[in-house]
């Protein structure tokens, strides 16, 4: 979870472009087809109306010839003399009946060519009940019932009008879902106003049906309404003969309010309305355009769907690839530059990616360089600055020394102890001749051992032999290199101080190897030292006080460390009347 | 850029017509069945000849239920209109595998397309039906047509009102038209009544009565005329004639007026084919009130007998893919199904005129709309009797000619003259 997110954490550059291209373009693509859609509908659905306002014209064209066709024989047959004489003369034998009967079909025969072009049966009725169709398999199943129906009722309450209505009462047979479009006229004497009968036309509406039906399709339907409301007509079988309010309103008020169309919710759908008023008729012809239907076929949102989506998706994987490809040399610049850890300044970094990034590389490399360069100046100059404090150090005790040997060899001397003298006049040339020489080398064990020998026979001529120093060296430690003369002032020390009381004692010089680095300890058993604390030795008031001669323990073991690293340096340990021991660890070097 | 969007857009939706276009092909199921899996028949009268259509379908289930039947139905003009369209140009593309024809037609489509017809002597033996069903549809020695329905004639009488007038029904049986019109005089005197109807227009009365006499408008070749000098046509005139100045008959001029009359009570009579009963029986009020008797013969005349024919019509198949299916199809149904045709006659009441079908038990079933008379057995009968004529091919050319003469004939003209007078439009005309 974790490396996860740490994981993460890299890549928080990329994510956040990636998403913030993501949902751009997700969106983009997301409005833009629904804005495409939804201007696609509206100018389709403005095109349909256009289209259906001059279809719905054509049909009207339509209504109004056969209009004109029915006109044209109801006159003929209200014109007609024979038919006249047919339908009022009273009854009489069969041999004038039929010649009568006969004269009327022949004329009504003659008449129907008027309306040849439709599949129509045309019907006489008259005063006398005499009774003639053309074709009365059709229509109507019975005179009795046609002559007391509610069709007949309204023809003689508007005589003079050739008045359109759907009859579904008089159909003979079962065929009761095909019902009949009825066009009936009064047949009236043109002087006296005497009405002698009614004739009807009868088409079926499934013929009728034929003026517009070849205009229709699935969700473009055409509703005939009556000016009750009553669907007449219409290419949707299950609305024939329903009354349908709402659409003759909306019918209506276009009519009325001369719109173009009306959108509505109508028939439990979103249509599109157009209308068209028959006088002649006095029908509304509704042209209903069921939006989601038509548009259906029009718009395939599935495909637009898949479309879009195949677009985003090349789209993001091209996004994906670009964007990974800028973030990821940002990344491992990212990644590199965090592995500098403290004082670790060598860490370089690979120079790649883009121009800018490369620059970015270019710039932090050369700026690691200059701060190694800085920081090792800054070592070199600390490292001359002990090294000249060290030798200055290492100066000091030359002059006491040099002062108090040489008035010891002057008492040897004036004593006669020539042969004493000369010895311990050597013991001080060998080492002057160290010290003087080179004081930042280094000297192996050996050569030290030489010069501590050199300078303890110095102090036993001039003090005594009451106090015995004694070296024990591990034989692997000869060829180890120290710094010249850097035992001697701890031995100085125990000479002059640890013997105050006494006279007498014993000074230890001990070398070895303790793992990787060398120890040199100075044991001695004189009085030991006040103010060392066991609890605490690294804040002994010793460290800072001059209880040696000269040089403070501190100063010597900050030096070390600084030269050689912090597990290196002198710690002390120290017992009133039991003596002191100091401990000097330093690294080992060959040379 | 609005431009292009707008052509874009315009291209697409257009794009779209075209392909939904094409989607909605055209399936009207008229198109010849493909292999033998489908064929379609075309016949018109849903309750009459649909009904036994879709009968015989079901009971082939049983034999092959692999082949699909497409009945369709349409009106008998438009089958005619489309025949004559299809067969005239040449082509059987959009025809059916099996149509219904009238038998008075039957001829001029077979005389004229004969290769359009499928022979069915392979399939149904000719003599297993009614003798005078076959003339109309066989042509040149071979049989093409499966006879269906009988429209063998009877005289449906009103028994109550007979017995009104002083008469029984016995007294009806087996009489000519002179007796029967002495009848009718009578019962108009008794009870009101006219004895029959007719329609000036429609002459089947008179072709009845010419075919119970072995006679008809054209001659036994089926093309020439045979008006002037028809002795059975001549009589049949004048009965006609005879009947409107005895004043008995209720003229009508339609099918629904025709219907009406008798179910209204209006005739005591109604002689035609057997295909009524069912619009007889429609009103139940006057049942046990109907008796069937025999077709009147014609007096004078010595061939005629008490057995007539009018209407009535045939399968036929046409000569396209999956006729042989078809074929086998009427074979195993109206050519030879016994058990079909007693379904035919108690569910629909159509007498088929498949011999063996008589012999069935619903043929036996005394009906007692009809006072207990088995109508159905007499049919039959009289079915077998009925004089075999070649209807030709201008039947209704014929009629029309005549149905005009028939008026002037009224009017006083003498009968040779008009019979003559017809021979000679006759002549023009169908040549």
């Amino acid at each position: 979870m974790r490396a996860f997110l740490d994981k993460f954490k890299f890549h928080g550059l990329f994510i956040k472009m990636f998403m913030v291209t993501f949902i751009s373009i997700i969106s983009v693509s997301l409005l833009t087809s629904i804005f495409m859609i939804q201007m696609s509908e509206r100018l389709f659905m403005n095109t349909f109306s256009i289209t259906n306002s001059k279809i719905i014209n054509q049909i009207q064209a339509n209504f109004e010839s056969f209009n004109y066709s029915v006109v044209t024989a109801s006159n003929n047959v209200m014109q007609n003399g024979a038919i006249k004489g047919f339908l009022t003369k009273p009854e009489m034998d069969t041999v004038s009946s039929l010649a009568s009967y006969y004269q009327a079909s022949q004329q009504m025969e003659r008449i129907q060519s008027n309306v040849a072009a439709y599949p129509v049966t045309m019907t006489i009725s008259g005063v006398n009940k005499k009774f003639h169709s053309t074709d009365s398999y059709y229509w109507p199943s019975s005179l009795e019932k046609l002559r007391n129906s509610i069709l007949t009722v309204n023809t003689l309450i508007q005589p003079k009008k050739l008045i359109y209505q759907l009859d579904t009462e008089n159909i003979p047979g079962s065929s009761h879902d095909d019902p009949v479009i009825v066009a009936s006229r009064a047949l009236m004497e043109r002087t006296s106003g005497n009405q002698y009968g009614v004739l009807y036309f009868a088409i079926k509406e499934s013929d009728f049906k034929g003026f517009y039906s070849s205009f229709t399709s699935k969700g473009n339907d055409v509703v005939i309404l009556d000016s009750k409301g009553v669907v007449v007509s219409s290419n949707r079988h299950d609305l024939i003969g329903q009354e349908e309010q709402e659409l003759l309103s909306y019918a209506k008020e276009i009519e009325e309010q001369k719109l173009n169309f009306k959108d509505v919710n109508v028939l439990g759908s979103s249509s599109l309305v157009l209308s068209e008023y028959l006088p002649v008729y006095d029908f509304y012809l509704v042209n209903l355009i069921n939006k989601q239907e038509v548009l259906k076929g029009i718009v395939d949102f599935k495909m637009i769907a898949l479309i879009s989506i195949a677009i985003v998706f090349v789209a993001l994987i091209i996004v994906f690839l670009i964007s990974r490809r800028l973030t990821k040399s940002l990344t491992m610049l990212a990644r590199q530059m965090s592995g500098i850890t403290t004082n670790h300044f060598d860490n370089y970094i690979e120079v790649s990616g883009s121009y800018e990034i490369k620059e970015l590389g270019r710039a932090y490399n050369y700026m690691l360089d200059e701060l190694n360069d800085y920081i090792k100046k800054l070592i070199q100059t600390q490292k001359d600055q002990r090294n000249a404090e060290l030798s200055a150090l290492q100066m000091q005790i030359n002059p006491h020394f040099l002062y108090n040997t040489l008035a010891s060899i002057k008492i040897l001397v004036q004593q006669g102890n020539k042969e004493k003298a000369a010895a311990t006049i050597n013991s001080l040339i060998s080492l002057l001749q160290n010290t003087v020489s080179n004081i930042s080398e280094t000297i192996s064990v050996a050569q030290e051992l030489v010069n501590l020998k050199n300078y303890v026979f110095i102090n036993h001529v001039r003090y005594g032999e009451q106090i015995v120093v004694n070296y024990f060296v591990a034989d692997d430690c000869y060829g180890y290199h120290i710094p010249k003369l850097i035992i001697q002032p701890f031995i100085e020390n125990a000479f002059f101080h640890a013997f105050q009381e006494r006279n007498d004692g014993h000074i230890y010089v001990l070398i070895s190897r303790e793992e990787q680095a060398l120890v040199c300890e100075v044991v001695d058993n004189g009085v030991g030292m006040e103010g060392y604390d066991h609890e605490n030795p690294a804040h002994s008031s010793i460290s800072t006080s001059h209880f040696f001669s000269g040089i403070g323990i501190r100063n010597v073991h900050d030096r070390i460390a600084l030269l050689y690293g912090e597990e290196f340096g002198v710690s002390i340990v120290s017992d009133i009347g039991q003596g002191t021991r100091v401990k000097i660890r330093l690294p080992l070097h060959k040379t | 850029m609005k431009k292009l969007l707008a052509v874009a857009l315009a291209s697409f939706v257009l794009l779209t017509a075209c392909s939904s276009k094409e989607n909605n092909a055209p399936n009207n199921g008229e198109a010849p069945a493909a292999g033998t899996k489908e064929i379609t028949v075309w016949a018109w009268d849903k309750a009459f000849n649909i009904g036994a259509m879709e009968r015989a379908s079901e009971a082939y289930k049983a034999k092959n239920a692999d082949l699909k039947v497409n009945i369709v139905e349409n009106a008998q003009a438009d089958i005619i209109q489309k025949l004559n369209a299809g067969l005239n140009a040449g082509t059987t593309k959009s025809l059916p595998t099996i149509v219904l024809i009238e038998d008075y037609r039957a001829q001029s489509f077979l005389q004229a397309y004969p290769d359009a017809f499928f022979a069915l002597n392979d399939f149904i033996t000719p003599s297993d039906f009614a003798d005078y069903k076959i003339g109309p549809t066989s042509f040149d020695g071979k049989q093409y047509g499966v006879p269906f329905d009988s429209g063998v004639a009877g005289l449906y009488v009103r028994s109550d009102y007979l017995e009104e007038a002083g008469f029984k029904v016995d007294d009806l049986q087996d009489i000519d038209w002179k007796k029967l019109i002495e009848i009718g005089k009578e019962v108009k005197a008794k009870t009101g009544k006219s004895l029959l109807t007719q329609d000036p227009n429609d002459l089947g009365l008179i072709r009845m009565m010419i075919q119970s006499a072995g006679s008809w408008y054209l001659k036994e070749d089926g093309t020439t005329p045979n008006l002037a000098g028809n002795a059975a046509l001549k009589e049949a005139f004048e009965t006609y004639k005879e009947l409107m100045n005895a004043d008995i008959v209720k003229v009508t001029s339609d099918w629904s007026q025709f219907v009406g009359a008798f179910n209204s009570g209006e005739v005591a009579s109604v002689p035609t084919g057997n295909w009524i009963t069912a619009s007889v029986k429609a009103e139940a009020s006057q049942s046990g009130k109907w008796a069937v008797v025999p077709f009147p013969k014609l007096g004078g005349n010595p061939n005629s007998v008490h057995a007539s024919n009018l209407g009535g019509s045939s399968w036929y198949v046409m000569n396209v893919d999956g006729k042989e299916a078809a074929a086998e199809f009427l074979k195993a149904t109206f050519g030879s199904d016994v058990d079909l045709y007693q379904k035919l006659v108690t569910e629909i009441g159509a007498i088929g005129t498949l011999k063996a079908a008589a012999a069935g038990d619903a043929y036996k079933q005394a009906d007692e709309f009809f006072g207990g008379q088995n109508v159905i057995q007499d049919f039959a009968k009289w079915t077998e009797q009925i004089p075999s004529v070649n209807y030709g091919m201008h039947t209704y050319a014929i009629e029309d000619i005549l149905v005009v003469e028939m008026q002037n004939y009224m009017g006083g003209k003498d009968i040779d003259k008009v019979l003559s007078d017809a021979q000679s439009q006759a002549e023009t005309q169908v040549k």
